[in-house]
């Protein structure tokens, strides 16, 4: 009996390390990235680092363009999926019935897999020649919108269900129809959820490069879009190309500004999610 | 909806699944206008999926089937064959309110409006005079006054209780379901919630649940006693009460009373 106690004893001590160390490695992984980051990139993030258009091919200027067509694309992106996004998530929870939601939801999740290389290539062939479009900002954001639907989806989905259902009962008894019950119950009370949907596909818009590469962005001599069929350059790809052909130490030092900066982006949209999910949500 | 006869609800025959389960069968009853009927029975014998079968609330639960006739003001509510049931007008004629308050996170103000704000019942200029009349008629209006912008859910349950009760008022039903009101309450607000019960009872039709046969007793003109998956005996409260015929109606009162 005692061997059996000790054993357990000794069983869930090992399990205790395991999970601490693996923890440990967790934040440790990331302090070192963000450490790196900070290191390297903190010293060239100067007012001029972000107000000026980059010259010489990234080794001198700053990195303005890139930020704004970095936005432009993430923004573009999250204004065309939201509605898309809560147009299914209404029509699924309100109208579809069990066995069909769940033949959506498996579809969404699976959009969600699909490699991000794929949008880039079916934006490309569909957008950009099909419709002519080109290597445009406006094949950018139409990618990145699909992309970036399922994440939207997901979260207005679980902020409608997170609704009590007493909410639910009490506007129908009052003779609410469905969309009157959409408009003044569902939406208001799920409202943190879109938000954070959204600021969560912004972050994951913000941080996509592999389908944009060739179908969105140019590497340099583009500032802001004056036409639909133009294309921007994004922090992505400043970062890519300068850290593959750069040699000169200025422009490397670029890339490290301009990777903290895109990682400070992405870490906005996340904790603002994070703070409006916790602080908003239905508490019952 | 104007009932052109005495009677508001026929129940004819009517059966009551969820999914291939059972909830009741053969229910055979009428409700008469401006009149108090109680459901009684043990946990679980069918009385809110009853009283939920009456504004079609059952409607939302996938599984929920209802066949046979239930009639409200001699129209059929679930024959909607020709399209010719508007459920949200059923539901705006028969009020409802449930066992715990359900308040939306606003002012006790807007939960008073909610419906009539929503479904456009009266011009803007009316909202003041409709939340005075209807807090006054639930007895809350001296408590809340003061602080109607404030938070409805810094109300006791009880205030909340007669909140929801005003907000199902605002919308002027004809009919008021009532699931179980006082479950959830401290006796004082019991007692106003009572009280409420026997004065709207002289203009609408209320209907409710109790587990508490003493309150269908003093509230109520006609019960409705389920057991068993059925009807197992209605009538005149002072017939149920006083000498049931069903012997499963004996000992059930039989069995509260001890």
């Amino acid at each position: 009996m005692m061997t059996s106690v000790r054993g357990r004893g000794l069983v869930g001590r090992f399990w205790f390390l395991l999970t601490m160390l693996t923890t440990v490695l967790s934040v440790m992984l990331l302090v070192s990235v963000v450490s790196v980051m900070v290191a390297k990139g903190g010293a060239v993030l100067t007012w001029e680092f972000f107000s000026q258009p980059s010259r010489s091919f990234g080794a001198e200027g700053g990195i303005r363009s890139q930020i704004m067509g970095t936005l432009i694309l993430a923004v573009g992106a999250g204004l065309i999926s939201l509605p898309i996004a809560l147009g299914t998530a209404l029509y699924q929870s309100e109208y579809l019935s069990l066995r069909f939601q769940s033949v959506v939801m498996r579809l969404i999740y699976a959009l969600n897999g699909v490699p991000t290389i794929l949008f880039g290539l079916f934006g490309y062939l569909v957008f950009g020649l099909y419709f002519g479009l080109g290597i445009s900002w406006l094949s950018g954001v139409l990618i990145l919108a699909m992309m970036i639907l399922p994440t939207l989806v997901v979260s207005i989905r679980e902020a409608i269900e997170s609704i009590p259902v007493q909410y639910r009962e009490a506007g129908l008894a009052l003779g609410m129809t469905i969309p009157q019950l959409i408009r003044t119950v569902i939406i208001p009370y799920s409202f943190h959820g879109i938000v954070t949907g959204l600021l969560l596909g912004l972050a994951r818009a913000t941080g996509e490069t592999a389908a944009i590469l060739f179908t969105a962005t140019t590497f340099f001599g583009v500032d802001l879009p004056k036409s639909f069929n133009e294309p921007v350059t994004t922090l992505q790809t400043h970062i890519l190309v300068l850290s593959q052909e750069a040699v000169h130490l200025s422009a490397t030092s670029a890339v490290w500004g301009s990777a903290l900066t895109l990682m400070v982006l992405v870490f906005c949209f996340s904790s603002g999610a994070l703070v409006i999910r916790s602080r908003f949500g239905v508490k019952v | 909806m104007d009932c052109p006869s005495d009677t508001v609800f026929i129940l004819e025959d009517v059966n009551l699944f969820f999914g291939s389960v059972p909830i009741l069968t053969d229910v055979n009853i009428t409700i008469r206008q401006r009149s108090i009927t109680s459901i009684i029975g043990p946990s679980g014998s069918g009385k809110s999926t009853l009283l939920r079968t009456l504004n079609r609330l059952n409607d939302h639960y996938p599984t929920f089937r209802c066949t046979g006739l239930v009639s409200y003001c001699g129209n059929s509510i679930y024959d909607n064959r020709n399209g010719s049931v508007d459920v949200s007008r059923l539901r705006q004629d028969i009020g409802m309110v449930f066992q715990k308050p359900c308040l939306f996170p606003t002012s006790i103000y807007e939960n008073v409006l909610f419906g009539v704000k929503r479904l456009k019942l009266r011009p803007k200029s009316e909202f003041y005079e409709i939340a005075e009349t209807m807090l006054r008629a639930v007895f809350l209006w001296d408590e809340v006054k003061d602080r109607l912008k404030h938070s409805a859910n810094e109300l006791s349950q009880g205030q909340q209780q007669r909140l929801s009760l005003a907000r199902a008022l605002a919308c002027e039903p004809k009919v008021l379901l009532l699931d179980e009101p006082t479950a959830s309450l401290d006796p004082k607000s019991s007692e106003a919630i009572e009280s409420l019960i026997l004065k709207l009872g002289t203009r609408l039709t209320v209907i409710f649940v109790t587990h508490h046969l003493e309150q269908a007793k003093q509230l109520s003109e006609t019960v409705i006693f389920l057991s068993d998956g059925c009807v197992c005996e209605w009538g005149g409260v002072d017939a149920i009460f006083s000498c049931p015929d069903k012997i499963m109606t004996q000992q059930y009162l039989a069995g509260h009373a001890s």
